[in-house]
């Protein structure tokens, strides 16, 4: 079988929707962010499959500038859940309710 | 190409440096003061970007046409320059109530200056990009910086989590745009949406740019990416609140003026009902639900989902007005908002929280920080003869004059009502903070307040901005005309 775009895209489309649900149901903080870096690397899947179907680098370029920034958020967003957690002995986006809705 | 075109951003990179380095050789009783030493070291760049000579035409292009230094580049980084020196004088005020990392308390707000200035230039998908996320993840930093405070860390986590969410919108959107097009820059885009009609009725790349609009929604606090703005605004130190409020909020709108303006004109005009139904349940949301806040920093907060919605308001009219309108309200809103903060800054110093009844009797303490925060209040509501009035005048202005399009005219004219709606019901709850200052009977503390000369000049600063904006607005008005004219025609 010949893989061509629509199967990449199809792919980057599924990690984009699972990391999303991961989001939306999870209640787990640190659940939440492996699901907010699954939808930053499904559009990396779809940026290079773009990429090598579009004959430019354009699209690869951008994943360096994607990957390298997703790094810098998740050190910040790890130390701040750490921070948190030590705060309150909990993970869980229930306990945040300091701040009223 | 030529790296003289981004001398500015350098500047305050290595000056975000040195206040990190000149740390380590600081006592720490006079580390609060670098914050001063920063903001005059900025006062003098804003004073070069009126002498250095501009770059013009092919020149003023750079980094493979993703940075761009426009006429409108050069208006924003002079907002956020004036906006940051005044957020570094409140931060000088706040010191005390940082437990430790003075130094980074400063330095982290040049680099989000920088960030926001490199925003102001982006004219790729790349650059704005980076730009947003310089901003953004600074601020995730600066929101939770009191970490003593739950409150402030759960602002933090918060804003760290939908902040991520619409990054993942906005690369998600980058590639679907990027692989429908084959290109990333804005004008290039354009070109071949003009070339080929097929593109821009596609499925994908009109997901695409709805992804990108939503994300930069987020940043400007619009509906539905709002339910971020009051919870972070409330539980952030009072000098990011400040910055989050301005500076963000109009680095979000110079992205959402390029994208729609220059990558996708086309697009945008089709979309005229959905950003004018966007603008309108916006301002009505902020309006409406900052009526019950007793929280100082939470109403504003809803206020500026308010002030959001009538920027978008100004994209909705899709006429050079419209945007000069928004540059003049930006430039009103920076005074009044960060007038508003200042106040608020100084006067919650000794109290545990931000409620509004610490402001009882605050025209006996301090007449001066009475009038600052009347005046922004007044101005925020939108009353002549000060800023907020005419930036909100011009905005409604443009909306009505492109009712004259036949096809749009009931839309237009019920966008106009929405917005005077908002702009009654925020007289309720700006003049409820009034009412709090002047006609409750204070029970506390009320010993006058001390002003610190910084402090005392930023805010005269604030009150001469709001007075002047709204009393002889030609001048700034000729100069967004000008610069709107010359960039969008």
């Amino acid at each position: 079988m010949n893989i061509g775009l629509e199967q990449y895209l199809t792919v980057s489309g599924l990690l984009f929707c699972f990391g999303l649900l991961g989001v939306v149901v999870r209640r787990n903080l640190l659940i939440m962010y492996m699901g907010l870096e699954l939808m930053l690397n499904a559009a990396n899947l779809a940026l290079v499959a773009f990429s090598r179907f579009n004959d430019n680098l354009d699209g690869q370029l951008m994943v360096f500038f994607i990957i390298t920034v997703a790094a810098a958020e998740v050190a910040v967003g790890l130390a701040l859940i750490v921070a948190l957690y030590r705060k309150r002995q909990s993970a869980h986006v229930e306990d945040l309710t300091t701040l009223k809705l | 190409m030529n790296v003289s075109l981004i001398e500015f951003e350098i500047t305050v990179v290595l000056l975000g440096m040195g206040v990190l380095l000149l740390d380590l050789w600081t006592p720490a009783e006079r580390k609060p003061g670098l914050g001063l030493a920063a903001a005059l070291s900025l006062l003098l760049v804003l004073v070069a970007t009126f002498l250095v000579p501009i770059p013009q035409g092919a020149a003023a292009s750079g980094f493979g046409g993703g940075y761009l230094l426009d006429g409108l580049a050069l208006f924003f980084k002079r907002f956020f320059l004036v906006a940051a020196i005044l957020v570094l004088v409140m931060q000088t005020e706040f010191a005390d109530r940082i437990a430790s990392g003075i130094s980074e308390f400063y330095a982290l707000v040049l680099f989000a200056l920088a960030g926001m200035m490199f925003a102001a230039s982006a004219n790729n998908f790349v650059m704005l990009f980076v730009a947003i996320e310089l901003i953004t993840v600074t601020f995730y930093v600066l929101t939770s910086f009191q970490r003593g405070r739950t409150a402030s860390l759960e602002a933090g986590v918060k804003y760290l989590i939908l902040g991520a969410l619409s990054s993942g919108f906005l690369v998600f959107g980058i590639a679907l745009i990027y692989g429908t097009s084959g290109t990333m820059s804005f004008p290039e885009i354009a070109a071949k949406i003009k070339a080929s009609h097929d593109l821009a009725h596609g499925a994908l790349f009109q997901l695409g740019v709805l992804l990108v609009l939503v994300a930069l929604g987020f940043k400007i606090a619009a509906v539905p990416m709002q339910i971020w703005a009051p919870d972070v605004y409330q539980g952030a130190p009072a000098p990011v609140t400040a910055f989050l409020a301005v500076g963000s909020k109009a680095a979000g709108m110079v992205l959402l003026l390029r994208v729609l303006l220059t990558a996708v004109p086309d697009l945008a005009s089709h979309s005229a009902k959905l950003l004018m139904t966007v603008a309108g349940i916006t301002i009505l949301y902020g309006s409406l639900c900052a009526i019950p806040q007793r929280n100082l920093k939470r109403l504003l907060g809803y206020s500026s989902i308010a002030s959001a919605g009538f920027l978008l308001l100004g994209i909705s009219a899709l006429s050079l007005n419209g945007i000069s309108a928004i540059l003049y309200y930006l430039g009103g809103y920076l005074f009044t908002v960060l007038a508003a903060f200042l106040v608020i800054c100084i006067v919650t110093r000794n109290t545990k929280d931000e409620d509004i009844s610490v402001l009882a009797g605050l025209h006996q303490r301090s007449p001066l920080l009475a009038a600052g925060l009347t005046l922004a209040m007044v101005s925020l509501a939108g009353v002549p003869p000060l800023a907020g009035f005419f930036g909100k005048f011009l905005l409604l202005k443009a909306a009505v004059e492109s009712a004259s399009n036949p096809e749009f005219r009931s839309a237009y004219y019920t966008l106009v009502a929405v917005g005077i709606v908002g702009v009654i019901i925020s007289l309720y709850y700006y003049f409820g903070v009034m009412k709090a200052i002047f006609w409750t009977k204070p029970t506390g503390d009320l010993s006058p307040i001390p002003l610190s000369l910084p402090a005392r000049l930023a805010l005269y600063v604030c009150i001469a901005g709001m007075l002047f904006l709204g009393l002889y607005p030609g001048p700034l008005l000729d100069f967004t005309d000008g610069v709107v004219k010359a960039v969008f025609n």
